[in-house]
C-alpha cells in the first residue's frame, strides 16, 4: 500500500508538471493554480513521504537484499536530479542569464519524462500502476471549470475610470528584479511627469482653473493615466506634514519605494510608471493619449498583487521559475515603432483643435522615416533610448533583469530628450545623457562678408524640428560676440538681461502661439489658435541668420558664436516658483560654440 | 485532492447578498436618518430649526465681511478664511492671478482655494504669526458645521457662534481678547454703521460693534454655508445622480454600520465616539475579539501632537463626511493623506472589518458624492425691513 501511495504521489507531481507545458495552452487562471499546486504539494510530498521512502527502499534492497537493479539506480538518479533542479528553479529561477537555470529547466522537464518511463519499468505490479496512471490521465483531461468567465469577459478594459489602484502595478514592485532599469527610469522625465514636476503641477492647476476641472483630463491622459483611470479628478502630491514634499531633488524615487513598502499594491503610483508603457496594446498616432492600456486582461502570476513579505517573495520566485509569460505580458513589437510614442508625443488643443506638439508628424516627414532603407531608418528609441558615451551613440550591453540575459544593445530608460534640467536635479548621470544627445543635434558655421555676419545652423542630428515638443516653452538661440582688433566688443546678440530673460534682439528658434485675437498665449498654451511665428529648423535643414554690423571696422575681427539652449524661459520659471519657491532656475546650456578670426 | 480543490468553486453555492434597488436604497438611507440639504431658503427654514440666531440679510452680509477680514487677528495676518478656505469671488482665477501678478495668497491656497473645501488642507492648523496648534490638530471644514451637534475634535463646543468666539480668542488661532476686538471694530466707522444696521441699534450714540455681536454675525454667515451635491439629489429622488459603484458604496455604508456614527443631515458631527474603538487583532482576520479588550490606546497612525480626545479618554467628535474627499489629510492630526487609507483604518478600527479593496473603492466612490457646492441661500434671506 505504501509503495502504491508513493507511486500516486510521483504521478501526481508528474501530471501537474506536465500540464504546465506550453502545448496544453491551459487557461491562465487554471494554469496559475496548477503551478502553485505543483510546486507546493511537490515540496510537501517530497520532504514528508518520498525522500524517507526512497532512503528506506534503497537500504532495504541494496544494503540488505543486495539487489543490483540498473533501472532502480537510474530511477534514483533521475529523482535526485529532478528534485535538485526543481529546487533550483524555485529558489533561483530560470531568468535566462545563468546556465544553471537553463540546465535545471531542461533536466526538470526531460528528466521527468524519463522518470515516468523508468518508473513504469521499475514496478513489478504493472496492472495497478497502469490503472492508476490512466485514472489520473482521465481526470487530468476531463474539463475542470473555474470561475474564469469573469476573466475572459474583461477583454476590453474598464473605460469608466473605475480601475483599482492595484491594477496599476506599482513600479516599485518591478524594482526588485529590474534594478538598473528602475533606477534609470526613476530619475528620468517619464517618472517625473506629475507630482514631482512643478511646471506640470502648476499648469494642470491653471488649466483646471481657467477651463474647468474636467479639462485636467486632457493633461492627465498622458501625464497621470493611473490617476485618471482610478477616478482622480486632479493630480495629487505627497505632503510632509504641513509642507509639500520636496520631490524635485529626490533621487531614485524614494517616496515611491517607501510608499510601496508601507502600503503595498494599493498605493497608487501617479505619473507614468512601468505598466503604463509596458501594457499598451494598441495605439493610434493621433496624440492626446490615443493609446489603450490593458490592465485587467493580463496574465498575473500567483501572489503578484500580494503585499506580505512571504507572499511577495513567493510571487517573485514563481515569476523567476517560469518567466516566459511574464515577458510576453510586458513586451510587444509595437514598442519599437515611432507611432507608439506618437500617442503622447503629439498633442493638439482640445478647445481649438490646433496642433501644439507635432514631434511624430515632423519625424514622419523626415528622412529618418525610411522603412525601405534600414540604414537610414531611425525610430524614436534608436536615439532616445540608446546609451550615449563621449557624445556618441554607443549601444550598451547589459542586463534588463538582474541575473537575466546579456543584451547587446540594451534600451536604456533615461529617456533622454531635451529636459536635462528636471532629471538633472535628481541625477547627474541622467542629465549627462540628455546633454550628450542635445549636443548631437546641430552644427554651426559662421562667415563675415560685406558688413554682415552670416551664421548657419544645421539640424544634423534630430529626426524632428529643432526644438520640438513644447516648442513654445523651449529657448534655443544664437549668442554672438564680435570683437575688433583692440578686443573691444563691437556687436553682440542673444545675451541675458539681469533678470534672466533674453534680450529682445535674440534670434530664437521657436514657435510662438497666439490666441484667437492674435495675442501671445503666455502660460495658457492650450488657447493656441493663430500661429504668430515658427522659426524652428526641420530635420536635415540649414538656417542662415544674418546680422548687420557697423562699417569701418578695424580688422582682424574675432567672433564667438554659441548655440544656446534653455529648457524653460525665465518668466515661466518665475511663475512656477511662486508656487514652488524651492525650484531653482534652469541654466543656459551651450550646445555648440565656434570661435573664428577674420583678417579682412 | 487537487481536483477536488479545483472543483470547489463550482460545487459551493454563491453567497447571496441583499440587493437593493435604487428606491429601496434611498428608503433605507432616509430611514437611517440621512437627509438631503435643503434646495432653497424656503425649505431651509422648514427643515432647519434655528431660533438662536435669526438670519437677516444684513447680519449675513456683515458676517461674510468679518469672515474675510484679517483685522480680527492679532497680527492682522489671518482671517477665518485663511484656514477655512472659501473663495470669496468665485469668478476670479486665483492661480492665474497669483502666477502673473504679485498677490498675497499663500502657496497652497492658490491652487486649492477653488475647491471651496472650508479647510486649509494642511496637517496642522496655523494661526496668527505662524502659531501652530499645540496638539497638532487639523483644521476642520467650516462647511455644514451649523448642522453638527458638537464642534471641534473633542466636541466641547455646541454652536457655531460659540466656536467663532473660541477661535478669535484662541492664542494659536486669532489670539484676540474681546476687548481688543471691540477696539478694532469701533475704530472703523464703517463697521459701526454696519453693526448698528444689522443689530437694529438706532441710537447714534450706541455702538453694536462688539465681540458678542461679531460672534453672532459670523455665526449667521456660517449657518448658510451648506453644500449640496449628487448625494442630496439622489436622496431627493434622482436615481441617476450617483453611479452604480457609489450606490454599492452607500449600501455598504449603511450595512456595515458606518452610518451608525456618521449620521444626520451633516453625515457626522452628532456624537462623540471612542477612537480607535477596537484593537484589530494584529491587523488580521485571525482570532476573536473579546468584548473586554475593546479599548486599545494606540492609534493606527503616528499620533503626532499626542492629542487624546475629550478628557484624554480617546473620545472624539465623529467628523462630518460631507466634502470629505476635498479635506485631506485625515484624522485629528492629519497623519493620513489618502482617503482610501482612511477608510481602511476606519473599517479595521471602528467596525472591526478588514475591508476588501473593492469595498474601499466603492465606499470612496460614495464619499465622492458627498462633495457639494455651497447653496446660495443669501438672495432669499429677508432683510431687516422685510422681516418686520
Amino acid at each position: 500500500m505504501k509503495t502504491l501511495s508513493i507511486k500516486i504521489f510521483i504521478i501526481f507531481m508528474f501530471i501537474s508538471g506536465i500540464l504546465l507545458l506550453d502545448i496544453f495552452t491551459i487557461q491562465w487562471e487554471n494554469y496559475k493554480n496548477i503551478s502553485l499546486i505543483h510546486i507546493f504539494i511537490s515540496i510537501i510530498l517530497m520532504v514528508i513521504f518520498i525522500i524517507p521512502f526512497v532512503n528506506k527502499h534503497i537500504y532495504k534492497y541494496i544494503v540488505i537484499k543486495k539487489v543490483n537493479d540498473y533501472n532502480g539506480w537510474l530511477l534514483g538518479f533521475l529523482l535526485l536530479s529532478i528534485t535538485v533542479s526543481g529546487f533550483y528553479l524555485f529558489l533561483i529561477g530560470n531568468r535566462g542569464g545563468d546556465l544553471f537555470g537553463i540546465i535545471s529547466f531542461n533536466t526538470h522537464l526531460y528528466g521527468s519524462l524519463l522518470l515516468a518511463i523508468s518508473l513504469v519499468m521499475h514496478i513489478k505490479n504493472k496492472i495497478t500502476t497502469n490503472a492508476v496512471i490512466s485514472i489520473f490521465l482521465l481526470m487530468g483531461i476531463s474539463p475542470v471549470q473555474l470561475h474564469s468567465v469573469e476573466f475572459t469577459k474583461l477583454k476590453t478594459d474598464q473605460n469608466d475610470n473605475s480601475h483599482h489602484n492595484k491594477d496599476w502595478t506599482n513600479s516599485a514592485k518591478c524594482k526588485s528584479c529590474h534594478g538598473d532599469i528602475f533606477k534609470q527610469w526613476a530619475n528620468s522625465n517619464h517618472k517625473n511627469l506629475a507630482e514631482s514636476n512643478p511646471y506640470y503641477m502648476v499648469l494642470e492647476g491653471l488649466a483646471g482653473e481657467v477651463e474647468g476641472d474636467d479639462f485636467r483630463q486632457w493633461c492627465m491622459g498622458c501625464h497621470n493615466p493611473s490617476g485618471l483611470t482610478t477616478g482622480l479628478k486632479m493630480s495629487g502630491h505627497a505632503m510632509n506634514g504641513n509642507f509639500l514634499k520636496d520631490l524635485i531633488f529626490e533621487k531614485n524615487a524614494q517616496t515611491l519605494v517607501e510608499g510601496f513598502k508601507k502600503y503595498g499594491p494599493t498605493k497608487l503610483e501617479e505619473g507614468v510608471g512601468c505598466v503604463t508603457c509596458h501594457r499598451i496594446t494598441k495605439v493610434d498616432s493621433f496624440g492626446n493619449a490615443s493609446y489603450t492600456v490593458e490592465l485587467n486582461n493580463r496574465k498575473k502570476y500567483p501572489f503578484e498583487d500580494s503585499h506580505s513579505r512571504i507572499t511577495q517573495y513567493l510571487g517573485e520566485k514563481l515569476i523567476n521559475a517560469n518567466p516566459t509569460i511574464h515577458k510576453e505580458s510586458y513586451s510587444n513589437k509595437l514598442y519599437k515603432k515611432s507611432s507608439y510614442c506618437a500617442s503622447c508625443h503629439d498633442e493638439s488643443s482640445p478647445i481649438t483643435g490646433k496642433k501644439i506638439v507635432s514631434t511624430f508628424k515632423e519625424w514622419e516627414k523626415s528622412s529618418y522615416n525610411s522603412p525601405d532603407n534600414p540604414k537610414e531608418n531611425k525610430n524614436c528609441i534608436d536615439c532616445h533610448m540608446t546609451y550615449l558615451k563621449n557624445g556618441k551613440f554607443s549601444p550598451k550591453s547589459g542586463y534588463s533583469t538582474d541575473g537575466g540575459n546579456l543584451k547587446k544593445d540594451i534600451k536604456v530608460h533615461y529617456f533622454a530628450g531635451s529636459n536635462h534640467f528636471l532629471s538633472g536635479l535628481k541625477s547627474k548621470e541622467s542629465e549627462n545623457q540628455t546633454l550628450q544627445l542635445l549636443r548631437t543635434a546641430a552644427k554651426l558655421d559662421v562667415d563675415i562678408k560685406n558688413n554682415k555676419i552670416y551664421v548657419g545652423v544645421k539640424n544634423v542630428g534630430a529626426g524632428h524640428h529643432l526644438p520640438t515638443g513644447a516648442a513654445d516653452f523651449r529657448e534655443l538661440w544664437l549668442e554672438i560676440t564680435l570683437k575688433n582688433s583692440t578686443g573691444k566688443v563691437i556687436f553682440s546678440s542673444g545675451k541675458l538681461k539681469a533678470d534672466g530673460d533674453l534680450t529682445e534682439d535674440a534670434r530664437l528658434f521657436r514657435k510662438v502661439f497666439g490666441d484667437k485675437d492674435g495675442l501671445p498665449v503666455g502660460l495658457l498654451f492650450w488657447k493656441y489658435e493663430k500661429l504668430l511665428s515658427d522659426t524652428r529648423i526641420p530635420a536635415g535643414e540649414r538656417r542662415v541668420e544674418t546680422y548687420n554690423i557697423p562699417n569701418n571696422l578695424s580688422y582682424p575681427l574675432s567672433i564667438t558664436v554659441q548655440l544656446n539652449f534653455r529648457i524653460y524661459p525665465q518668466w515661466v520659471t518665475n511663475a512656477v516658483a511662486k508656487i514652488y519657491p524651492q525650484l531653482p532656475s534652469p541654466p543656459v546650456i551651450e550646445l555648440k560654440k565656434i570661435e573664428k578670426k577674420f583678417i579682412k | 485532492m487537487m481536483f477536488i480543490l479545483l472543483l470547489l468553486p463550482n460545487i459551493l453555492p454563491d453567497r447571496k447578498f441583499i440587493q437593493y434597488n435604487d428606491d429601496q436604497l434611498r428608503e433605507a438611507a432616509l430611514s437611517k436618518g440621512m437627509k438631503p440639504i435643503p434646495k432653497n431658503y424656503d425649505e431651509y427654514l422648514k427643515v432647519i430649526d434655528n431660533t438662536d440666531n435669526i438670519l437677516t440679510k444684513e447680519k449675513v452680509a456683515l458676517g461674510k465681511k468679518l469672515y474675510f477680514d484679517k483685522s480680527l487677528s492679532k497680527n492682522k495676518d489671518v482671517s477665518c478664511a485663511t484656514c477655512h478656505m472659501i473663495n470669496k469671488n468665485s469668478n476670479e482665477d486665483v492661480l492665474l492671478k497669483s502666477l502673473t501678478t504679485s498677490s498675497d495668497i499663500r502657496n497652497c491656497a492658490s491652487c486649492h482655494i477653488k475647491e471651496n473645501s472650508g479647510t486649509d488642507r494642511l496637517s496642522t492648523a496655523v494661526g496668527t504669526s505662524g502659531a501652530q496648534n499645540p496638539y497638532h490638530l487639523n483644521t476642520m471644514t467650516v462647511l455644514n458645521t451649523s448642522l453638527a451637534k458638537y464642534l471641534t475634535w473633542s466636541g466641547e463646543i455646541s454652536s457655531v457662534e460659540e466656536e467663532a468666539g473660541a477661535s478669535i480668542q484662541s492664542p494659536f488661532k486669532m489670539n484676540m481678547s474681546p476687548k481688543e476686538i471691540n477696539q478694532r471694530l469701533n475704530s472703523n466707522t464703517k463697521y459701526i454703521e454696519e453693526f448698528n444696521n444689522a443689530f437694529k441699534t438706532h441710537s447714534s450714540l450706541q455702538s453694536s460693534a462688539n465681540y458678542e455681536n461679531t460672534k453672532i454675525a459670523l455665526g449667521a454667515y456660517i449657518r448658510i454655508l451648506l453644500t449640496r451635491g449628487s448625494y442630496d439629489r439622489f436622496l431627493d429622488g434622482d436615481n441617476d445622480a450617483i453611479n452604480a459603484k457609489a450606490k454599492k458604496g452607500l449600501a455598504s455604508f449603511i450595512n456595515l454600520g458606518c452610518k451608525g456614527c456618521h449620521t444626520g443631515m451633516s453625515v457626522g458631527g452628532q456624537v462623540l465616539k471612542r477612537f480607535p474603538l477596537k484593537n484589530f487583532i494584529s491587523q488580521n482576520d485571525i482570532g476573536f475579539n473579546f468584548p473586554f479588550i475593546l479599548s486599545d490606546n494606540s492609534f493606527p497612525f503616528d499620533n503626532v501632537g499626542g492629542f487624546l480626545g475629550k478628557d484624554n479618554d480617546h473620545y472624539f467628535r465623529v467628523p462630518m463626511l460631507r466634502n470629505v474627499t476635498r479635506t485631506s489629510p485625515y484624522f485629528h492630526n492629519g497623519s493620513v493623506f489618502k482617503i482610501k487609507e482612511a477608510v481602511r483604518i476606519m473599517g479595521q478600527n471602528q467596525i472591526g472589518i478588514n475591508l476588501t479593496d473593492t469595498k474601499i473603492d466603492e465606499i470612496v466612490e460614495f464619499l465622492k458624492t458627498l462633495e457639494g457646492d455651497i447653496v446660495d441661500y443669501s438672495k432669499d434671506i429677508k432683510s431687516n425691513k422685510e422681516s418686520l
